[in-house]
């Protein structure tokens, strides 16, 4: 990783401020730090509610021209991490407790809206999970790329029209100028994903966070996509693209980086190669043993047991340790740091402590 | 898919498949065509239906009444006061028998113009061939009178529904967007000013000041824009929580972009299919506030005035049948039209299980 460092996420808190039991109030409430316990004497909205940390301390680096996966069970953390970087939570219920995301030196979440606007789009894009409703059902797909186009360049909509027809071609759609006039309805869901990466892309964002692109889609779907992604990465050198999936043969086919969340915590952080052949972290087994292998079909596939639990009911110590096969009484009571364990792998485990 | 067929293809837009299925709807469709004739030909009224000639040829000149006033000495007609009476320069051209000529509109009697010389009984006269609705109780003509009614009715409901509409689905959405305090606050403004009795403010408004149209729209708006933000709040409630509103905002779009470009023409939908029903409403009260004499001032044609009239003569029956007969079927067109909108905005087709 002799690249420089593009974005830096440095100990991102981000909480959910959810409606909870008494118990848990009292709970959840107690040891709060000066952040939080100014956070609620100044919002009545707060009063009778907990944070449900969704994500709690994490830091990261994505360097220019990776691409980064994160990779989690639903509930850990990980989408929350992405649309943070965006500040795409909604407020209420959610709100970035602390931390910093620093973009090209400048901290993102000290913006104001309308300074965001000129990142989002411009710098950081995003494809969502749903290829159906992320767009306008009303507006034609040309215009909607057009939109964006006009927004961060200073072009004429001619030159627009020509760059987005261009853009559509690049990620495969054929006939791009007919089809700039349909609407959204008559595309395919892999085929509005495409025009969602062509939109995306038709600013040469520095990096593209991709939510989930091919969760929505059939695996043969997803391979285009996938692929597409990729073929279009590698035109643009420094830029970077952050992964979130649940997928690990995606990441194997993708990644250069991987991090593994579970519970708003990163437990394991290396390259994709040291991830699938040297797994630290008994979650990340856990992850590598669900994967079918080709070379034993008959294999019944290995679960890791149990599921995530409530996210106010993590336990206090190592976040997996209610389902971990090798959990010991440490793990209860404290929870371990993410320490170095060879070159640039981390993991958070007390095995490796 | 060959080349040339993905040529032929053109792609519909919603609006374009909703004006298809409207289309389709019998009733409604014609019901829309009629009452939209019917709205332009009442512009052009004064070349059908009025007093004032369209062309006169006097002594080798032509004269235009229909846009110009002319008094009664242009013609040389001694017997009347102010602007020449065209019907009886007319009948002095014919006994005079030369060059001279009046063409007249098709029925020759304005909405406002007093017949009491020409009636040989005591007004309000019976329907005749003359007259075809008969005259009211001034001697005025009834037919040119429900005529020039219409064209003031559907004017002003229309000019009310899209002020008062304007106005709630600006506030609607301004509440269903910014949420949080802005939206309680301004819905409990709302509901306060919904509890103002819009009939006695109308009535105290009424004595104090001279009705006319201008303000009549005001009071009508005022008191006819809330409904529309309850609507119009929810739809902005549901599609901002969208996955494409998310993605504009993560492409760098701004909140009057998102709000006008990406929600408003979702949220569009019970905006277009109560506009049939407001308008519908509009002319109602119109017609309720001139039958209560509060509405527009007195020589204005207007339905609910005849109404009033008919009530006072209640055995001269034109006086009353005539407009409810004329605002049952306005009023029910506009419904059907409101119908088959509802229809063709509907996605699903009328099915069941069987």
């Amino acid at each position: 990783m002799e690249n420089k460092k593009l974005v830096e996420v440095k100990n991102l808190r981000t909480y959910f401020f959810v409606e909870a039991t008494d118990k848990q109030i009292t709970e959840h409430t107690e040891n709060f730090d000066e952040k939080l316990n100014a956070l609620y004497a100044g919002d009545k909205y707060l009063k009778g509610k907990v944070p449900a940390k969704a994500v709690d301390g994490v830091s990261f680096d994505i360097f220019e021209g990776e691409v980064l996966g994160i990779v989690g069970e639903s509930g850990s953390g990980k989408s929350v991490t992405a649309y943070s970087i965006t500040r795409l939570i909604p407020d209420p219920p959610g709100k970035i407790v602390g931390g910093e995301v620093i973009f090209k030196g400048k901290d993102l979440l000290k913006l104001s809206f309308d300074e965001m606007k000129d990142y989002r789009g411009k710098e950081i894009a995003m494809i969502f999970q749903e290829p159906m409703t992320s767009l306008n059902p009303v507006m034609k797909i040309g215009d909607q790329i057009i939109e964006v186009l006009l927004k961060h360049e200073k072009i004429s909509k001619e030159e627009a029209f020509k760059k987005a027809v261009n853009m559509l071609e690049q990620v495969g759609i054929p006939a791009a100028e007919k089809r700039m006039k349909d609407y959204p309805h008559q595309f395919s869901g892999g085929m509005r994903q495409r025009v969602m990466i062509a939109m995306a892309l038709s600013c040469h964002p520095a990096l593209l966070i991709a939510d989930e692109p091919t969760t929505a889609l059939d695996v043969t779907i997803q391979a285009q996509i996938i692929e597409l992604m990729l073929r279009l990465k590698k035109e643009r050198k420094e830029a970077a693209i952050l992964l979130i999936t649940h997928n690990l043969g995606v990441v194997a086919e993708t990644c250069d980086r991987v991090i593994v969340m579970y519970g708003g915590k990163i437990q394991e952080v290396a390259d994709a190669d040291s991830i699938f052949e040297n797994p630290l972290h008994p979650y990340t087994e856990g992850l590598m043993s669900s994967l079918p292998d080709p070379d034993k079909p008959k294999q019944l596939l290995q679960a890791i047991p149990g599921i995530i639990p409530h996210i106010l009911e993590l336990p206090k110590g190592c976040k997996f340790a209610t389902r971990c096969t090798k959990v010991f009484d440490k793990c209860w009571e404290t929870e371990p740091d993410l320490i170095e364990k060879g070159k640039s792998h981390f993991v958070r485990c007390h095995l490796h402590g | 898919m060959s080349d040339k067929s993905k040529e032929e293809k053109v792609s519909t837009t919603l609006f374009q498949k909703r004006w298809k299925k409207f289309k389709s709807l019998k009733r409604g469709y014609y019901s829309f065509i009629i009452v939209v004739i019917f709205y332009i030909f009442s512009f052009l009224l004064p070349f059908f239906v009025g007093r004032d000639a369209l062309i006169v040829k006097y002594e080798g000149e032509y004269y235009f009444p229909v846009f110009k006033f002319y008094l009664a000495e242009t013609f040389r007609q001694k017997e009347v006061q102010g602007e020449a009476n065209y019907r009886m320069l007319k009948e002095q051209f014919k006994q005079q028998d030369n060059d001279n000529w009046v063409l007249m509109p098709v029925y020759p009697y304005g909405p406002n113009e007093n017949l009491l010389d020409e009636l040989t009984e005591i007004p309000p006269t019976h329907p005749n061939n003359v007259h075809f609705f008969g005259t009211d109780d001034r001697g005025r003509d009834v037919l040119a009178r429900l005529l020039y009614g219409f064209n003031i009715g559907i004017s002003f409901s229309l000019i009310v529904t899209i002020l008062s509409y304007t106005i709630g689905v600006s506030i609607g959405s301004m509440l269903g967007f910014f949420g949080g305090k802005v939206d309680i606050f301004g819905q409990r403004l709302i509901e306060i000013w919904s509890t103002l009795p819009f009939l006695y403010v109308m009535i105290i408004l009424s004595s104090i000041l001279n009705p006319n149209f201008l303000l009549l729209t005001f009071v009508l708006t005022l008191f006819g824009w809330m409904g529309m933000t309850y609507y119009v709040r929810g739809e902005f409630y549901r599609e901002k929580a969208r996955d494409y509103v998310s993605a504009a905002v993560s492409m760098g779009a701004g909140n009057s972009k998102i709000i006008f470009k990406h929600i408003l023409p979702n949220a569009l939908t019970p905006v277009i299919t109560f506009l049939p029903f407001a308008i519908v409403a509009n002319i109602f009260s119109l017609v309720a506030l001139d039958y209560l004499g509060f509405g527009l001032p007195p020589p204005t044609p207007s339905w609910g005035q005849l109404m009033s009239q008919g009530m006072q003569n209640i055995e001269k029956w034109w006086l009353i049948g005539t407009p409810l007969i004329a605002m049952f079927l306005t009023l029910l067109s506009i419904t059907f039209i409101g119908e088959a909108i509802r229809e063709a905005f509907d996605p699903k087709v009328y099915s069941r299980l069987r």
